[in-house]
């Protein structure tokens, strides 16, 4: 994360159940991205014409590089490397 | 007496077939409430320091608490008190179902057993009667707990064993309905005494200082609760198994045998994968409980209870497991065996890490990471002690003093650590190396506030971290002795939170601000005010004491002293307060060098506990909570 590739990064997407439910996938491959803010702008298009909205869906979803919440680094600024996965997480108590 | 309490406690010796019937003692009561608290306070002062857990002089103690018996929702579950044979310190469990509900109608707030029957026998308790019956059961022992509720019939409560509690695996559950007191051996216990089951019943009704206040109150918690996006919501719909893809994206899914946090196969064994292709006619709950968090699948035909979240981790993601039907059968073949999935799964998972490193090499081409083949005959093979399975009987910590291992053995004090990798979540790692029954996930459940619910703090650094697990393990401990389920907790947490943006400035500001309260933290919740959660209305209500979160504060606490002075009574040190190495030392986080900065956060814990350097409460902190008056 703390440095982006050049030419942007290789990196995995991992949808909520909810977003892969909408999408007919649970994770992606997207190429040539700097930020979080890339994934997200790039997954959206994916969803044009899908089921479900996605700033609905992403309105309850904070989003995490490798496990840590991009709230706690640089926000949509955060930066990629190739091999990151990016995941939309949402809140979720258990037992 | 006061109002809540039925006042009685009855005592049976299985040795003698004695009964005594005793008055509850209104000063424990008042000190520790009555469930776990109380519970803990027989053990204490009633049992010899050394004593075998196994033994007949161990007690095994069944307790309730003054929400009990009442329809607020979430409060019949009772608590299992007894020395664990799994962690040689304090040992206990709780457990919804209906036989608590049973207990209170008998008019018996607690049921201490000792000594051990020369066959095996079962306990039939007429409340109204006031008489007990001490029953043959040899025709029960070796039957599953379900079919041994089946045949004791629906007209009376039961809490029994299955065979994995005849055979004293050192994890084995008391169950109730399909719930299950799973954890730290208390159906070993039981299977020790040769009891099989207890079977309840009476028509007793609680006695409540303000009937019409708790009534109309309770009313307004049954809408708030249909309305709260967790308790009205997720769990309704998805169980607690709603949580597996949130734990898989944080990283801190175990994932074979604790080495990793994330699972590829996480989606196929979580409760929005049961809801949409699973799920078979209705959702189960506990008596009087609106949040029915139980959900039912197929196996083999049959529709039986369905995993929670823990199961769906330990038994799936930790053996690298994603077929949902394997991990179904499993989970109802270890409660009908009776035994505890979390250690099951952690011990499983622990014993393919010990085949792949060639420790174990008689395991028939079985326990293998991701191959479900073998499983179901080892699970039967644990229950019944036979070959390879007695071995994991024992649990990992044993298992890891004959094979080795211990570096990735997953427990703490004996105790297999449960579905949150501290390594994301650091409170939740200060919470499983001081919890004094072990590594265990509800004594406190600091990981909601960290890492999975909709308002966490930043889960790996050191602010909060000392004092959240404080807070949360002595209101765990107060809810315990209510008896209430502690996913009441997860109410607390207001609608308007779960509603905001969790990318917003907003979120990141009240994150901060929490993550920084620190001292003022813990000085908010130890106010003594007026009652303001509604389990402590409930208990204002039916007890006519004053509660309010600064009472409970205070005797979560003295409960939490308690069992800390009762594991040190017994041989424990702080030098058991630990994780395990893979937890301290191997990062799962391309940013860590180490793993759980446990060192850094254990003293800072120690002082804000009121405890010296070597993790003993001191006087002046015992004297304060009036821990042994
Ligand atoms: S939330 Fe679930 S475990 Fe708790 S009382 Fe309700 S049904 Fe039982």
């Amino acid at each position: 994360m703390a440095t982006a590739a050049p030419s942007g990064a290789r990196v995995q997407v991992q949808l909520t159940y909810d977003m892969s439910k909408a999408l007919g996938v649970e994770r992606f491959e997207l190429d040539g991205v700097t930020t979080v803010a890339d994934v997200v702008r790039l997954a959206q298009q994916r969803f044009e014409g899908g089921a479900g909205s996605f700033e609905e869906l992403t309105s309850r979803a904070a989003v995490a590089v490798n496990g840590v919440l991009t709230s706690h680094r640089r926000g949509m600024r955060t930066a990629l490397r190739d091999g990151d996965t990016v995941s939309f997480v949402k809140a979720a108590a258990g037992g | 007496m006061i109002n809540g309490y039925a006042g009685r406690i009855l005592e049976i010796d299985l040795t003698t077939e004695r009964v005594e019937w005793k008055p509850l003692d209104e000063d424990i009561a008042r000190l520790y409430i009555g469930g776990k608290g109380y519970g803990t306070r027989l053990l204490y002062d009633r049992t010899e320091a050394g004593i075998d857990p196994l033994g007949p002089d161990n007690l095994l103690i069944f307790a309730t608490g003054p929400l009990n018996g009442s329809v607020a929702p979430q409060s019949n579950r009772f608590a299992v008190v007894c020395k664990s044979p799994l962690t040689g310190g304090i040992g206990n469990a709780t457990c919804g179902g209906s036989f608590a509900l049973g207990l209170k109608k008998a008019g018996v707030d607690v049921v201490v057993v000792r000594g051990r029957a020369k066959r095996p026998l079962r306990l039939e308790i007429d409340g109204d009667a006031s008489e007990v019956n001490f029953v043959d059961a040899t025709d029960l022992w070796g039957k599953g707990t379900y079919e041994t509720q089946a045949i004791l019939g629906k007209k009376r409560y039961h809490a029994v064993i299955g065979p994995a509690g005849e055979n004293q695996v050192l994890y084995a559950g008391i169950v109730s309905n399909e719930r299950i007191a799973g954890r730290t051996g208390v159906g070993a216990v039981m299977g020790s005494k040769q009891l099989k089951a207890v079977s309840v019943w009476g028509s007793r009704k609680l006695d409540m200082e303000d009937p019409d206040k708790f009534k109309a109150y309770t009313k307004e918690v049954r809408r708030i609760f249909k309305d709260h996006p967790v308790l009205g919501e997720s769990m309704k719909r998805f169980g607690t198994g709603g949580i597996v893809n949130t734990t898989n994206a944080r990283n801190i899914l175990p994932t074979r045998n604790f080495k990793y946090g994330h699972f590829d196969g996480a989606m196929k064994i979580s409760g929005e994968w049961i809801e949409d292709h699973e799920l078979k006619g209705v959702k189960t709950s506990c008596i009087h409980c609106p949040v029915t968090c139980g959900r039912d699948v197929e196996v083999d035909g049959k529709v039986v209870k369905g995993p929670e979240y823990e199961t769906l981790a330990l038994l799936g993601s930790n053996l690298e497991i994603g077929d949902i039907k394997k991990v179904s059968e499993w989970n109802y073949l270890a409660d009908d065996l009776g035994m505890d999935t979390i250690s099951l799964g952690a011990t499983l998972g622990f014993a393919m890490e010990l085949v792949e490193t060639g420790a174990i090499q008689n395991a028939d081409g079985a326990l293998r990471f991701g191959d479900p083949a073998g499983i179901s005959e080892m699970i039967r093979d644990i229950a019944h002690r036979r070959g390879l399975g007695n071995e994991l009987a024992n649990g990992t910590r044993r298992m890891s003093e004959k094979f080795g291992g211990a570096a990735f053995a997953p427990h703490v004090k004996g105790l297999e650590l449960s579905a949150y990798d501290p390594r994301g979540s650091f409170a939740q790692g200060v919470e499983y190396a001081t919890t004094n029954r072990g590594g265990c996930h509800v004594q406190g459940a600091s990981m909601y506030l960290e890492s999975t619910g909709p308002l966490t703090i930043n889960p790996q650094n050191l602010k909060l971290k000392a004092d959240l697990p404080i807070v949360q393990q002595n209101l765990a401990c107060a809810i315990n002795s209510m008896v209430l389920c502690i996913f009441t907790t997860y109410g607390i947490v207001p609608k308007a939170i779960h509603a905001m943006n969790p990318n917003s400035w907003q979120h990141k500001a009240l994150s901060l601000a929490l993550e920084n309260s620190g001292p003022v933290f813990r000085w908010a919740q130890s106010i003594k005010g007026s009652p303001m959660l509604w389990f402590e209305k409930w208990l204002t209500y039916i007890t006519g004491q004053k509660f309010s979160s600064g009472h409970l504060q205070e005797i979560g606490g003295r409960i939490f002293n308690l069992e800390r002075m009762y594991n040190l009574r017994e041989g424990l040190t702080g030098a058991d307060d630990t994780l395990p190495d893979r937890i301290l030392y191997e990062p799962t986080f391309e940013h860590m060098k180490s793993g759980h900065p446990l060192d850094q956060l254990l003293p800072l814990y120690y002082k804000k506990r009121g405890w010296d350097a070597q993790g003993i409460p001191t006087a002046r902190t015992l004297e304060r909570l009036k821990v042994l008056h």
